[in-house]
């Protein structure tokens, strides 16, 4: 089954999400309670929840005793909110301030944590997020370390005729040969400097150099280089998770615009 | 009465969006297994692999009542390198992602005061306990009463003292399968094979009267095994049940778990005991099972460094990074560090008491290896000193103060912000990045610890090593001719010999120089230490004097918290031979590497915020950061 477009739109989740919590709220037993209202009515409805409320942290059902305890109290909350509300204690404090954008916030990403994204929506996300989604650069290569820059430039005329290219340079415990690894890994063991400058070498049988690293100066055959391209399939999973956390993120936005629209914004400056 | 309702209903919702994440990836078969046969490997462990096999989310009972609102999800993705929004409104990023993560929530009450800060107030007076009901309105006071709230739990935890609602396992069971099973879904689903492992784990919190006996047990497998049970509670259980549970865990699942003792520093002599926990002699029992369950131990982290102390090694002049105010006593400092508790509180000595334990019983129950951690409870996991979020959210990089202010733990006794270091890594040699290799690498001891720079340290360990190896393929000849750190050795009756190399981290400062530490049991029975300094930067113009070799000197700018790498060298390396060798004595060697002075997080801290560093926190604020690689043991034949 195919939904219509719209059903996808975040602002009709968010819109929905709100329609069902006022929904809930209506149909709880309290129909049009006023938190003005000097009328507390304790219906079945309160009563099976509080019990529900206490089998759950208690891990069994109350007592009469103790479900009569329980009313006790939740009247006791609730006269002492209200009255609060009243008295406008809500107003200026900042956790209560806090507690009620952060919920805001929830209602408005929920609908994205849950949902699975059609086929068609995450491979939009993932060419709009082409440059993200480049498959690393596989690589190929043999290096010498020299200790400075001059050496490496006189090394160069000699290697090329030169078989045992392997006793040139200093030794090193760095790896002479870097076979298929990716550009993260040549990032790891020779550092940004170095992983950032190979890219722009040639691919051949010709020493290249000098290349700068935080161990020296390197001369560098670049004997493979290649970028596939990124397979939808194989990443399918980490675009699944990238374009949740954007989504969740921009539904939060967007919530906040759609409100925020609503009101006349005077900064002094 | 409205609001009440609309309470509900969005607890509803958080609830149904919880319980659902789970299901909602689609998954590469690729990822949610142990990864083998899924790329290509090395035919030896060609690099380091690092990560942090400690990190807390919002899901720690403690981490969420310091105030970290970030959860598995945001951990996951930041350590994979992704810049996620800290709690205190930050952006944070590391400068290099991680390879992988253990995430090691609290087993003890897991997510529950994120639940109790989410449940309605009434439901937590019908707990009828007056401390549950008090920490509750501490926690929605504000961030600061919320934090002396968890200072208060936590001290409760180590007292026995917790309220009957955070203690009952069956009562906690029920949420903590619901917690576990949508985070292992979430771990399969960043979990890349070739490119970030994602394990899962948990932290077992024993601390019997304050004194830490912490581990953190983390799972080689995916969902469809580790989903078969629940992180073990900590609070009344002994390590032997938790053996027990990991073993039973194996032996149902096909699965392999491993358990990691950290912070022994903070034990007051209880990690690594002599005895069984009882007093009563160590059986070979108790001592093969511990050897089977815990190959590695977590060396140093946030809460500070376990090598050694120098009241235990008075002739190691490097001995003491990271143990001021930490030295002090327990966990909670409601008991004191005795001269005779240091013993077994420390790392090299515990190495030792394995030597003489192995003598008595045939079976050393301190043969491990070591790692480094973060310990954070801010879900970044970070250890790098440029860019530190704290020990937890109140004392995040937006906190300006917190190098100066005084620790929530043992306030009174002189525990302040300066203490905390900024948290080191786990160092794997692997053949490749996947669950299998990277835990199979800990299993075998072949990791290493440093203090958060990403320096390379190999050992090699045999018989017959000289410096022409360098020539060769050295990498080859130490896996074929000999064992990589880890490894066991078999007394021939001639000295070993060990190949040493080190790389400085390639974005980070020079080293200074590499020692190796030798314990060792005598032929009197006695147990025995000594570091050698094998090989320094600049050495023909910086020779020993007075059979030390000077120190390497100090680039450290004190107002601008920068350094250069004028001194020191970007690599040193050795062929080593005991010259102390004595056939027939049980010994073990392991590398320490240390780097040139850099600037600690307190000094970028003291040059960010522009704020004036005691005495005391100054002379602290330069230090040597460091490597400790897992030992090799040289053993007598058989």
């Amino acid at each position: 089954m195919t939904l219509p477009g719209w059903t996808r739109e975040p602002l009709v989740h968010f819109l929905a999400a709100g329609a069902l919590v006022y929904a809930l709220s209506a149909w709880s037993g309290g129909s049009s309670v006023d938190p003005a209202s000097r009328v507390i009515d304790v219906g079945q409805d309160q009563q099976a929840q509080l019990a529900i409320q206490f089998e759950r942290v208690m891990g069994r059902s109350p007592t009469d005793a103790e479900l009569d305890a329980q009313i006790d109290r939740f009247v006791r909350d609730e006269v002492l909110y209200r009255e609060a509300l009243r008295l406008g204690l809500d107003q200026g404090d900042a956790v209560v301030r806090r507690r009620l954008v952060s919920k805001m916030d929830l209602a408005a990403a929920a609908a994205a944590e849950s949902a699975t994204p059609d086929e068609a929506v995450l491979r939009a996300y993932f060419s709009s997020n082409s440059e993200r989604y480049r498959a690393d650069i596989s690589m190929s290569f043999d290096q010498l370390l020299f200790s400075d820059e001059a050496a490496v430039r006189v090394a160069l005329d000699q290697l090329e005729a030169n078989d045992s290219w392997q006793k040139t340079g200093e030794r090193s415990a760095l790896p002479p040969s870097m076979d298929r690894k990716s550009l993260r890994d040549v990032r790891r063991v020779f550092g940004e400097e170095f992983a950032q400058a190979i890219l722009r070498l040639d691919q051949g049988s010709e020493w290249q150099g000098p290349v700068r690293s935080g161990f020296g100066w390197h001369a560098v055959r670049m004997r493979e280089q290649s970028r596939a391209t990124a397979d939808f399939e194989a990443i399918r999973a980490q675009v699944e998770n990238d374009w949740r956390s954007a989504e969740i993120a921009a539904r939060k936005e967007q919530a906040f615009k759609l409100l925020r629209d609503a009101y006349r914004i005077e900064i002094d400056r | 009465m409205q609001k009440a309702w609309q309470k509900y209903a969005l607890a509803g919702i958080a609830s149904f969006v919880l319980a659902s994440c789970d299901e909602v990836a689609t998954l590469d078969a690729s990822q949610t297994g142990d990864g083998s046969d899924t790329i290509e490997l090395a035919e030896f462990p060609d690099r380091p692999y690092w990560g942090d096999t400690h990190l807390h989310t919002d899901n720690s009972v403690d981490a969420f009542g310091f105030g970290v609102r970030l959860g598995p999800e945001e951990a996951l993705r930041f350590a994979s390198g992704e810049e996620v929004t800290a709690t205190t409104g930050a952006q944070a990023k590391l400068a290099r992602p991680l390879d992988f993560l253990v995430i090691a929530d609290h087993s003890d009450g897991l997510g529950a005061t994120r639940r109790l800060y989410d449940a309605p107030r009434i439901g937590v007076v019908a707990q009828y306990d007056e401390t549950l009901l008090r920490w509750y309105d501490m926690m929605h006071e504000g961030p600061e009463q919320s934090q002396l709230a968890i200072a208060e739990l936590i001290t409760a935890a180590a007292n026995g003292t917790l309220p009957e609602a955070l203690r009952d396992p069956e009562r906690q069971a029920e949420n903590t399968r619901d917690i576990w099973n949508t985070q292992l879904g979430l771990l399969d689903r960043y979990n890349r094979p070739g490119v970030f492992t994602a394990f899962a784990g948990f932290e077992w919190t024993r601390m019997p009267d304050g004194n830490n006996l912490h581990r953190v047990v983390m799972f080689r497998d995916g969902s469809d095994k580790t989903g078969q049970v629940v992180p073990f509670p900590g609070i009344d259980s002994t390590a032997e049940q938790l053996w027990d549970y990991m073993a039973a865990y194996a032996e149902k699942t096909g699965g392999q778990a491993l358990a990691i003792p950290h912070n022994s520093n903070l034990s007051n002599g209880l990690m690594f005991e002599m005895t069984m926990p009882d007093g009563s002699p160590m059986t070979a029992a108790y001592a093969a099972k511990r050897a089977a369950s815990e190959p590695v131990v977590e060396v140093t982290q946030i809460k500070g460094d376990s090598e050694t102390h120098p009241f235990l090694s008075p002739n190691d002049e490097m001995a003491g990074f990271g143990v001021t105010g930490w030295e002090l006593g327990n966990l909670p400092l409601t008991a004191r560090m005795e001269p005779e508790m240091f013993a077994g509180s420390y790392v090299r000595e515990a190495l030792k008491r394995g030597l003489s334990l192995e003598q008595q019983l045939g079976v050393n129950p301190y043969a491990f290896g070591m790692i480094g951690a973060t310990d954070s409870h801010t879900a970044l996991a970070t250890g790098d000193e440029d860019n530190f979020w704290g020990k937890h959210t109140g004392n995040e990089l937006g906190n300006e103060t917190r190098a100066v202010d005084a620790q929530n733990l043992g306030t009174r006794q002189g525990r302040f912000g300066w203490h905390y270091l900024a948290g080191g890594y786990a160092a794997a040699w692997a053949r490749g990045n996947t669950r299998a290799e990277i835990f199979d690498a800990f299993a075998r001891r072949e990791v290493y610890a440093t203090t958060g720079p990403r320096m390379s340290v190999r050992i090699f360990g045999g018989f017959g090593f000289t410096e022409d190896d360098w020539d060769g393929d050295w990498v080859r000849k130490g896996y074929t001719e000999g064992v990589p750190m880890g490894g066991e050795l078999e007394d021939g009756g001639t000295a070993p010999s060990f190949i040493i190399a080190a790389l400085k981290d390639p974005d980070g400062a020079n080293l200074d120089r590499v020692q190796v530490v030798k314990g060792w049991l005598d032929a009197s029975g006695e147990l025995q230490e000594r570091v050698y300094d094998v090989v320094w930067s600049d050495m023909e113009n910086r020779p020993r004097t007075g059979g030390k070799v000077p120190a390497v000197g100090d680039t450290v700018n004190r107002e601008n918290a920068t350094y250069t790498n004028d001194i020191g060298a970007s690599e040193l390396r050795s062929v080593w031979t005991d010259p102390d060798y004595t056939e027939g004595e049980r010994a073990f060697y392991y590398v320490r590497v240390l780097e040139i002075p850099t600037p600690r997080w307190t000094l970028f801290d003291a040059v960010r915020f522009g704020i004036e560093l005691s005495e005391a926190a100054m002379a602290d604020a330069v230090a040597q950061e460091r490597a400790y690689t897992s030992p090799i043991w040289l053993k007598p034949s058989v």
